[in-house]
């Protein structure tokens, strides 16, 4: 061994930004809103262990819980064991609606130009919501849209999860990189499960070789979802994609 | 290719006066982990007259890319061939000195843009060819490939390629990775001009559908340009570096190193500057860096020491201390596709070439790249 003076300023893991979009819209009242609390109480260990475990990344996370307006719950990125640690419940909002619009634009706004580090990794993004937006006209469309145009929101790996079959609609369809399921929870005791699934994939996402064909088979595999439209991609990886492609 | 190992003297027998390249390579960890080779490379030759060629490749990680460790182990040997040529022509061909250097310099950046380049793309495609014919895809490499895809895709590779001949340095990218060019007071400057397509997420690559046209080109006067390195490092290095701008601080950090130290000593370092950042606490990725020093960076080093080797107490001024393995690695290279009669590269090498002319103290950086203007191609590190 011996000692070593490099210049650059110090390394680190590449960070791998992980934004939940969590409806808490009056819809989600009682029990579906204790069995969402559950289910993100619940994929926060899952990803404490694959962050031990593997050698690239560094998980952080940030939760946005929408409703008539979106609202940071968690604003800054946090370290997945420092979140797991203290976790606090999401509270539903009385009356409150499904706008995603509005929603994206404040992920958009998160992931925009000089927003993320350079070296950081693809994000994911995760939205979680049991009902069809509630967007005045145009509204959802234009939320939509800014994300997509941004590099990371677009590169993004974007899944959803619908609690109850009505809630896995075309808008998320629409939301959800193209070569990955909807998934579906079709009752609250599923939610869990579902969430798992997806933190799973987006941590497997970061793993040498992965690609999006492995990660459309895993989830539909994991249970109830729709199939995708089309056949998987042969694009580049999803989130946290680490073993680089042409272009 | 020839190399020599950490322990043997980094100052050139015939004095300082010459260019100097120090490299190594460390395989990655995420690759350690699933058992995948390194696959970068890395060569550095003699070119011309008074010049070096040094070229770093990073073949693509994804496995829609299953041959990409030869591929850029192909990628640096056509890019020292071609570098070694541009030098030899710029030595018949191109006025010596700084006359005329602004238009030698856009002459030079056509050239390369004109004839190395294009030389370069269709040498590593046949060479790729060459391979498949010689070593057909395997079952398993065949399911790896995507249906309809060229057989030089399963060979993809970045390359980076720096040409320093007597007045001047030229450069040359495709794909991602870091040029870092670090003058004698210590600033940093990013001489090749970023690419808007490389987002972090995908790169160009030489087995594009239009390699020769996402090639970046530099060219700097030497001469007039008193460098103290140039950095080539595949993105394993920079995807490690916590500060957005860490050419900035690498330069800063840089300078009291090579002030302070004999060239051996910083041999020394660079295997553990490359472990560090393919560590599970950099990027885990396959790094490689080539550090390239001209005379006048020698100069600096040499006036600091007068008594030859050994450190300079108190300089230990790197912004990142650490303690990291330093090891000759076998599997740097994968030994399989080292040419028979070649030896295995080593994470260290230093060469040098024939004594060159000092550089003129006091000079202003000139980055040329055709068609983009001088601005353009010498952005501030950090600005990007």
């Amino acid at each position: 061994m011996t000692e070593t003076l490099m210049p650059g300023g110090g390394v680190a893991r590449r960070p791998l930004h992980f934004i939940v979009m969590a409806d808490c819209s009056g819809s989600m009242k009682g029990e579906k809103m204790q069995a969402l609390n559950y289910a993100l109480r619940s994929m926060l260990p899952h990803l404490v262990d694959w962050e031990r475990d593997q050698l690239q990344a560094q998980l952080l996370i940030r939760i946005l819980a929408f409703a008539s307006v979106p609202s940071w719950f968690v604003p800054d990125p946090a370290p997945v064991a420092e979140l797991s640690a203290r976790w606090r419940n999401l509270e539903y909002v009385p009356m409150g609606r499904t706008n995603m619009g509005p929603a994206f634009r404040a992920v958009a706004d998160a992931l925009s130009p000089g927003q993320l580090e350079r070296r950081a990794l693809r994000p994911a993004i995760l939205l979680i919501t049991d009902g069809l937006p509630t967007d005045p006209p145009g509204g959802f469309e234009q939320g939509l849209a800014a994300l997509l145009d941004c590099t990371a929101g677009r590169s993004a790996l974007r899944l959803a999860v619908a609690i109850g079959r009505d809630a896995s609609s075309e808008p998320l369809d629409r939301f959800r990189s193209q070569d990955v399921p909807v998934l579906v929870a079709d009752g609250t005791d599923e939610i869990a499960d579902r969430l798992v699934t997806a933190s799973i994939a987006v941590s497997r996402m970061s793993e040498v070789g992965a690609d999006r064909t492995w990660l459309a088979e895993r989830l539909i595999r994991a249970g109830p979802s729709l199939p995708p439209d089309r056949a998987a991609s042969s694009g580049p990886g999803g989130a946290g994609h680490l073993d680089d492609t042409i272009l | 290719m020839t190399a020599t190992p950490t322990a043997q003297p980094a100052v050139p027998p015939d004095g300082p006066a010459a260019w100097l390249a120090l490299t190594a390579s460390e395989r990655g960890a995420s690759h350690v982990a699933a058992k995948t080779a390194n696959q970068d490379a890395i060569a550095v030759e003699r070119a011309g007259p008074a010049g070096l060629v040094a070229a770093v490749a990073d073949g693509h990680g994804h496995w829609r890319h299953p041959r990409s460790a030869r591929g850029s182990r192909l990628a640096v040997t056509v890019g020292c061939l071609a570098g070694r040529e541009l030098a030899d022509k710029l030595a018949r061909e191109l006025p010596q000195g700084p006359p005329g250097a602004a238009t030698t310099a856009s002459q030079i950046a056509r050239l390369v843009r004109e004839v190395a380049v294009p030389d370069i793309v269709r040498r590593w495609r046949d060479s790729v060819f060459a391979d498949v014919r010689a070593d057909p895809f395997t079952g398993e490499e065949q399911g790896r490939r995507h249906r309809g895809d060229d057989p030089t895709i399963a060979y993809g590779s970045t390359l980076l390629l720096g040409v320093a001949t007597s007045n001047w340095l030229i450069l040359a990218q495709i794909g991602d990775g870091d040029v870092v060019a670090v003058r004698a007071d210590g600033s940093s400057v990013l001489p090749v001009p970023a690419d808007p397509q490389l987002d972090g997420l995908v790169t160009t690559s030489l087995c594009g559908p239009d390699p020769g046209a996402d090639f970046r080109i530099a060219v700097l006067d030497t001469a007039r340009t008193p460098l103290l390195a140039v950095l080539l490092a595949t993105d394993g290095y920079g995807n490690a570096q916590v500060a957005d701008d860490w050419p900035g601080t690498f330069g800063k950090d840089l300078r009291p190193l090579v002030r302070a130290h004999e060239p051996g000593w910083l041999a020394g370092q660079l295997p553990g500057w490359a472990a560090r950042c393919a560590s599970s606490d950099g990027s885990a990725d396959d790094t490689t860096i080539a550090l390239l020093i001209p005379p006048a960076g020698l100069a600096v080093g040499a006036a600091a020491q007068p008594g030859g080797a050994g450190r300079v107490p108190g300089a230990d001024l790197g912004s990142a201390k650490t303690t990291a393995a330093v090891v000759v690695r076998a599997d740097t290279v994968p030994s399989a596709q080292v040419p028979a009669g070649q030896s295995p590269i080593e994470p260290v090498t230093v060469r040098r070439t024939v004594p060159m002319i000092p550089a003129e103290p006091g000079s202003v950086t000139a980055a040329h790249q055709e068609e983009r203007g001088p601005e353009a191609g010498k952005p501030e590190a950090g600005a990007r």
